[in-house]
C-alpha cells in the first residue's frame, strides 16, 4: 500500500469527559478532494482542528507525507505546506484584503526586523513579491477589485472567499475548508464547488468540512462519515449516499441525500 | 492627493520644523519642556508597538525606562562612560531585563497588564531600596550633560536637537517596522491570533520580540532623560509613570504612530498649560481625558485624520 498522503492512526482528542475525536483512521490521498461530513457535533471540526495543529491529540498518531507531525505547533505545520480556513471567519478584520492575503505568505518568506529597519534589496523585492502573490490569490478567487476593502467591510460571501485567498496564496499542500459553504446561497455555492475544483487543479489537496450536501456531493472523490466521535463510514460520494447505516445515523430518512 | 504622499508631506514638514525651532531662539523652559516631550514620545513610540501594534497592554514601561536612565547615570557616572556608549549600553540593558518578559507573554489582556505592573513596582524598589547601587531615595546627582566625543551639548537648543533626533529616528524606524512583513504579523496576532498562527506566525516570539523592542527604545528614553534632567529619583519611575506612559498611547491613538507623538505632547504639556488653574490642574487634566475618549476611540489621531480626510483621496 502507497504512504498516504495525509494519515491518523487511532486519533483521539478528549474534551473532559467527552471523546469528541474517537481512535480515527483516517486517509487522505494525494491529490483527492476528501470530504468530512456527519451530524452536528460528529467531531468534524475537532478532527481538522487537530490536523491543523490548532487543538492537541489526546491519543494517536498524525502523519503528514510520511513524518510524523503529531506534536508540532499550528504555526510549522502552516510552513510545513498545511494551511485552513475557519467555520465562524477569522480574517484581520482592520487589515485590507490585501493585507489579508500578504499574511498568508508569512511562512515562506523570511525579512525579518533588522531587513525591515535597514530596507535592504532584499527586503524589498519581497514586499513587492508577497504583493504581487497576495494580488494573485485576490484574483484566483474573484476579490481583486476588493483588494484594499478592509476586511470587516467586505459583504459576508467575499469573507467566506478572502479566507480562502488568504491560504491559498501560500500554494500549500493540504488544504483544511471548514464549511466554506455556510451562510453562502445557491449561485454562491456552486461558484464555491467550482474554486474547489480549481485549488485541485492547482495541486492542492483537500480536507472539506461541509454540511452543504449538494457541494460535498459534486466536488469530493472520496467522503468519510464521522458519527459521535468515530469513523462510521468511508467511500464514494455515490457509495456514501446508498450506505444505509450512514442514512440512518447521519439523516435519519433516505431521501433527504437525494 | 494620494493619501500615501500627504502623510510623508506631513512627517517632513513637521520634521523640518522641529528641527528648525531653535533658530528662532524660544525660551530655554520652552527648549526644555519640548525636550522632554521627545523623551516621552520616544517611551510611547515603543509602547505604541506593543500595544497599539501587537495588542499587549503593559502597565510596566515605566520599569524600562527607569532601568535605562539608571543604567545610563550609573554608567557615565561611576564608570565614566562617554555618553554614546552609556546611550546604547542603556538601550540594550532595559531590552536584556526585558527577557524576563518572556515568560509572561502568553497572559494576554488584564492578565497581562497585571504581571507588567507587578515588574513596574518590582523595578521600583529596587531603584529605592539598593543605595550602594541608585543612591536609594536620595537619588542619583551630578549625571554629566550629553556629550559626543568630548563635545558638551551645554545648551537646551542642543539637547533639544539630540532629544529630537532620537525621538524622530524612532518614529521613522517603527514606521519601516510597521509597513513590513514583520509590522503585519504583529498587527494579524493583534487582530485575531488563532489566524496568525494558521499562517505561520510564531506568535509567543514575535510578541516577546515586541516587549525586547519596545523597552530597547524605552531605555533610549530613559538614558535621555538622565542626561537630560541630570538627577534621578526612584519616583521618577514610579507605576504611575507607567500610566502616564499608557495615556499617551490612548489618548493619541491606538495603532498610530503619530498618535503616540501627539499624546506624549499632550501629557507632557498639559499640565503645564494648566497651571493657571492651579488646585484644579489634575481634575482639569482628567476631565480632558474623559472628554477626548468619549470623543473616539481612535484618539487625536484619529481626529486629525477626519479633518485631513478631504485634502486626500482614497
Amino acid at each position: 500500500m502507497p504512504e498516504a498522503f495525509l494519515e491518523t492512526v487511532a486519533l483521539s482528542r478528549r474534551f473532559g469527559g467527552l471523546l469528541a475525536v474517537d481512535a480515527v483512521d483516517f486517509q487522505v490521498e494525494s491529490g483527492a478532494i476528501h470530504g468530512l461530513i456527519g451530524p452536528n457535533g460528529a467531531g468534524k471540526t475537532t478532527l481538522l482542528n487537530l490536523i491543523a495543529g490548532a487543538l492537541s491529540v489526546t491519543r494517536g498518531t498524525l502523519r503528514f507525507r510520511g513524518t510524523d507531525i503529531t506534536r508540532w505547533h499550528a504555526a510549522r505545520r502552516a510552513h510545513a505546506g498545511i494551511r485552513r480556513t475557519f467555520q465562524n471567519l477569522k480574517l484581520f478584520a482592520e487589515m485590507t484584503a490585501l493585507e489579508n492575503a500578504s499574511l498568508g505568505l508569512h511562512a515562506g518568506t523570511r525579512s525579518g526586523i533588522f531587513a525591515a529597519l535597514a530596507r535592504t534589496p532584499g527586503q524589498r523585492r519581497e514586499e513587492r513579491e508577497i504583493a504581487q502573490a497576495a494580488l494573485r490569490a485576490l484574483e484566483f478567487v474573484g476579490l481583486a477589485a476588493q483588494a484594499h476593502v478592509a476586511a470587516a467591510k467586505l459583504p459576508y460571501g467575499y469573507r467566506r472567499l478572502l479566507e480562502i485567498a488568504r491560504a491559498m496564496v501560500a500554494q500549500p499542500a493540504l488544504l483544511l475548508l471548514d464549511e466554506p459553504a455556510a451562510g453562502l446561497n445557491q449561485t454562491e455555492a456552486v461558484n464555491l464547488s467550482g474554486l474547489i475544483r480549481r485549488i485541485r487543479e492547482q495541486g492542492t489537496t483537500i480536507v472539506l468540512v461541509e454540511h452543504h450536501m449538494d457541494v460535498v456531493m459534486t466536488v469530493c472523490d472520496t467522503v468519510t462519515v464521522l458519527n459521535y466521535g468515530r469513523k462510521l463510514a468511508q467511500g464514494t460520494p455515490a457509495e456514501i449516499q446508498r450506505s444505509p447505516e450512514v442514512i440512518e445515523a447521519y439523516l435519519g430518512s433516505a431521501h433527504a441525500l437525494a | 492627493m494620494e493619501s500615501a504622499l500627504l502623510r510623508r508631506i506631513i512627517t517632513g514638514v513637521v520634521l523640518a520644523a522641529l528641527f528648525l525651532l531653535p533658530v528662532f531662539e524660544p525660551h530655554q523652559f520652552v527648549l526644555h519642556m519640548l525636550s522632554l516631550v521627545a523623551i516621552s514620545a520616544t517611551v510611547a513610540l515603543g509602547l505604541q508597538l506593543l500595544l497599539g501594534f501587537s495588542g499587549q497592554l503593559s502597565i510596566g514601561q515605566a520599569a524600562f525606562y527607569g532601568i535605562g536612565a539608571y543604567a545610563s547615570g550609573l554608567l557615565s557616572t561611576k564608570l565614566g562612560l562617554p555618553f554614546p556608549l552609556a546611550f546604547l549600553a542603556a538601550g540594550l540593558i532595559a531590552a536584556l531585563t526585558s527577557l524576563l518578559m518572556v515568560p509572561i507573554t502568553r497572559l494576554t489582556g488584564a492578565y497581562l497588564a497585571v504581571a507588567t505592573l507587578g515588574f513596574s513596582i518590582l523595578v521600583y524598589l529596587v531603584l529605592k531600596n539598593e543605595e550602594w547601587l541608585t543612591g536609594g531615595s536620595f537619588g542619583l546627582m551630578g549625571i554629566p550633560r550629553a556629550s559626543f566625543f568630548g563635545y558638551v551639548l551645554a545648551k537646551p537648543a542642543h539637547a533639544y536637537l539630540l532629544c529630537v533626533s532620537v525621538a524622530a529616528l524612532v518614529y521613522l524606524s517603527l514606521l519601516r517596522l510597521e509597513r513590513s512583513r514583520f509590522g503585519r504579523a504583529i498587527n494579524a496576532i493583534r487582530q485575531n491570533e488563532d489566524a496568525a498562527r494558521a499562517c505561520g506566525v510564531k506568535v509567543t516570539l514575535l510578541k516577546s520580540q515586541c516587549f525586547v523592542i519596545a523597552a530597547f527604545v524605552a531605555g533610549l528614553g530613559g538614558s535621555l532623560y538622565a542626561h537630560q534632567v541630570r538627577y534621578l529619583a526612584p519616583t521618577d519611575f514610579t507605576f504611575w509613570k507607567s500610566v502616564e506612559i499608557l495615556i499617551m498611547v490612548v489618548i493619541g491613538g491606538m495603532g498610530s504612530l503619530f498618535g503616540a507623538v501627539l499624546g506624549a505632547a499632550v501629557v507632557v504639556l498639559l499640565p503645564e498649560a494648566l497651571r493657571e488653574v492651579g488646585d484644579y490642574r489634575m481634575l482639569v487634566f482628567g476631565a480632558i481625558l474623559m472628554g477626548v475618549m468619549l470623543f473616539g476611540e481612535s484618539g487625536l489621531a484619529g481626529f486629525l485624520g477626519q479633518c485631513l480626510k478631504p485634502f486626500s483621496k482614497r
